[in-house]
């Protein structure tokens, strides 16, 4: 798929989407490939294992051809051939690494997705995803030459360096859990993620949010489950964003908000490392790809036709885009986890795991986030977009190929909330789990249902403020303020200081220059003839004495 | 009666679910995965109370964090 990626700009518009299509078509023929090794390359004295396919790859290598597919079928509007070859070439690295048996062979496939996905936020064509672009792709090489050097490290303890499980008292295994959470936007290094997937292109957008972070919690599940400080790392990951979100204007960046906190969910469940926990990070990851995708289809339809996702300039789109307004309601609905639909049977796990595991604390802050993802996913999103106030834009609805993709996606969270048991079936560990007790309904539908009570009676009351065109800090600042802000006065101040030391070595220089004339010209002291003389002898004295030197260190 | 027709008829019905929700408490052994859980109505507090303060805690974080749109384009 990604090889294939690079013939597409020889085709026409109308085949190229077919070309697309088979290509994804022609990659899910590995989903049955079964579990084992089946392709490895020796070079260098090194095994690359190229394609290393088990039970914990393949519910997401599924899940990744479904978004490849809906990607594709949501951009066939869009006639610019560079994003199609981004988002094929991207898509076909992501399935790529998640078959990669061993560190190195990740390391290209890791750096592979970082180098496509860059044209998707170049693909947002102004000046701001340009800077933003930029500032993405430094942080994803960066995320891979850590992978690499631990990579190396291990490579050279171990005459192997093996995608499995590793441990972060190692200094091989730090560098690759940092790596991880690069890409998985661990708290205060999830700048990029706010500050670039908004800036890409409304097709962009949707494949940038299935692919890069759930290829970090594939790896993280891989190579880091059990690990506690995931827990720790995750709780904080699903309980910051939500404040973020709350004030955030702009719908696309309130999603990548929202992504970084069902992020968190997951690491979460890494970090517990059980078989339940593992199997709800997995289904938490797969149910997330698919609903938060819808959520960011909608948005974008709604930045196709009326050219802004901000809640201050919309509302009230309901009446002429009501199928993705229906749409993006039943993604909301999804992931706030309401019964019947996929966030719930795939959130739930992860709760019950905690529960199991007696992690009280952790339990009541992720609970807490739920009610912050149905304030901030659920309301916030399709309310301001589709409802609250009369923005008097009146835009068509979304072209035929939009609503065909989101159709597709709303029905999948759908089927996955009504069929838990089938869905289960897919994940890494057999296991009996029944999500729809009648208590633990009642319990999510209490909560869901009175926190969105909260939200009516905050906004009838008119105590919820109005939202503002603004920019809100976030980790990213410490790179786009901070440092320069540190480091521009430094080198001015390093520039000045060298300029002053410079004009005074001239000034003493001048000096003595003056003063050797003074003593050669008016004093006579090394007139033409003793000057030679002296010149010499200085000359044997230097030679002498730097030989001494030589010597003595020597 | 006046009321709720003020306050709107989506509202309601939420307002009417939120009731029935209550209601049901008393025909089921509801339990959680905590003890804490189990406490009558505890779910529907805890959602009312986290939504009240994760906006409160939104709004305070407002002059903290939000600043002119092209901040970053000085």
């Amino acid at each position: 798929m990604f090889l294939g990626s690079f013939l597409i700009p020889f085709f026409p518009h109308f085949f190229r989407q077919i070309y697309m299509i088979l290509l994804i078509i022609i990659s899910a023929f590995s989903l049955t490939a079964g579990s084992g090794t089946h392709l490895t390359l020796n070079s260098m004295g090194i095994d690359f294992i190229i394609f290393h396919s088990d039970n914990l790859s393949f519910p997401f290598a599924i899940v990744f051809h479904i978004a490849a597919f809906l990607t594709v079928i949501y951009g066939i509007h869009n006639r610019d051939w560079r994003e199609n070859v981004a988002i094929t070439s991207y898509a076909g690295a992501a399935i790529a690494a998640l078959h990669a048996g061993d560190l190195f062979t990740l390391f290209v496939w890791w750096e592979a997705t970082a180098l496509t996905s860059v044209f998707l936020i170049f693909g947002g064509k102004s000046l701001r995803a340009y800077k933003s672009a930029i500032r993405y792709i430094i942080i994803q090489v960066g995320s891979g030459m850590l992978l690499l050097s631990g990579g190396i490290i291990l490579f050279h303890s171990n005459n192997e360096a093996l995608f499995q499980n590793f441990s972060i008292q190692t200094t091989s295994g730090l560098l690759i859990f940092l790596a991880f959470g690069i890409k998985a936007a661990f708290p205060f290094l999830n700048g990029w993620l706010q500050d670039s997937y908004p800036e890409a292109s409304e097709v962009g957008t949707v494949a940038l949010s299935a692919f890069t972070t759930k290829l970090a919690i594939y790896a993280l599940a891989r190579s880091f489950a059990g690990t506690e400080i995931l827990i720790i790392i995750g709780a904080l990951m699903t309980f910051f964003p939500i404040f973020f979100a709350v004030i955030e204007n702009d719908l696309r960046r309130v999603l990548t908000y929202s992504l970084n906190n069902q992020l968190g969910f997951m690491v979460v469940a890494v970090g517990i490392g059980s078989e339940l926990a593992i199997n709800g990070a997995v289904a938490h990851a797969f149910a997330h790809i698919i609903y938060k995708g819808l959520l960011f289809m909608s948005m974008g339809a709604v930045l196709y036709r009326v050219g802004t996702c901000k809640a201050s300039e919309l509302g009230g789109l309901f009446k002429h885009m009501p199928i993705t307004a229906i749409c993006s309601i039943i993604g909301a609905i999804s992931i706030s986890a309401f019964p019947l639909f996929s966030g719930f049977v795939a959130k739930s796990l992860i709760m019950s795991s905690l529960g199991y595991e007696g992690l009280t604390f952790i339990y009541f802050m992720l609970l807490f986030a739920s009610a912050g993802v149905l304030h901030h996913s659920g309301i916030k999103i399709p309310f301001f977009a589709f409802f609250a106030h009369e923005s008097g834009l009146k835009p068509n609805e979304a072209p035929i190929n939009m609503i065909i993709a989101m159709l597709i996606s709303a029905l999948l969270c759908i089927l996955i909330g009504i069929f838990p048991s089938i869905f289960y079936q897919i994940l890494p560990y057999k296991i009996d789990y029944q999500p729809y007790d009648f208590s633990h309904v009642l319990s999510q539908l209490q909560l869901l249902t009175f926190a969105a009570f909260a939200f009516i009676c905050l906004w009838f009351f008119k105590i919820y403020p109005p939202e503002l065109n603004s920019t809100v800090l976030n980790s990213d600042w410490f790179y786009r303020r901070m440092i320069p802000g540190v480091i521009k006065p430094l080198i001015l101040g390093i520039i000045d200081l060298n300029k002053k030391v410079v004009e005074i070595i001239f000034k003493y220089f001048i000096n003595f220059e003056k003063f050797v004339s003074d003593l050669m010209f008016k004093n006579r002291i090394f007139d033409r003839e003793t000057g030679y003389d002296t010149l010499i002898l200085v000359q044997v004295f230097c030679v002498i004495l730097f030989y001494l030197l030589i010597v003595q260190f020597i | 009666m006046n009321f709720l027709k003020k306050f709107g008829i989506t509202n309601s019905i939420v307002l009417f679910i939120c009731i029935i929700l209550l209601l049901l408490e008393f025909t089921v052994d509801r339990h959680g995965e905590t003890e804490l859980e189990d406490l009558l109505f505890f779910p529907a507090f805890f959602g009312f109370v986290s939504c009240i303060i994760i906006f409160k805690v939104g709004v305070a974080l407002r002059s903290v964090f939000m600043r002119d749109e092209d901040y970053y384009d000085k």
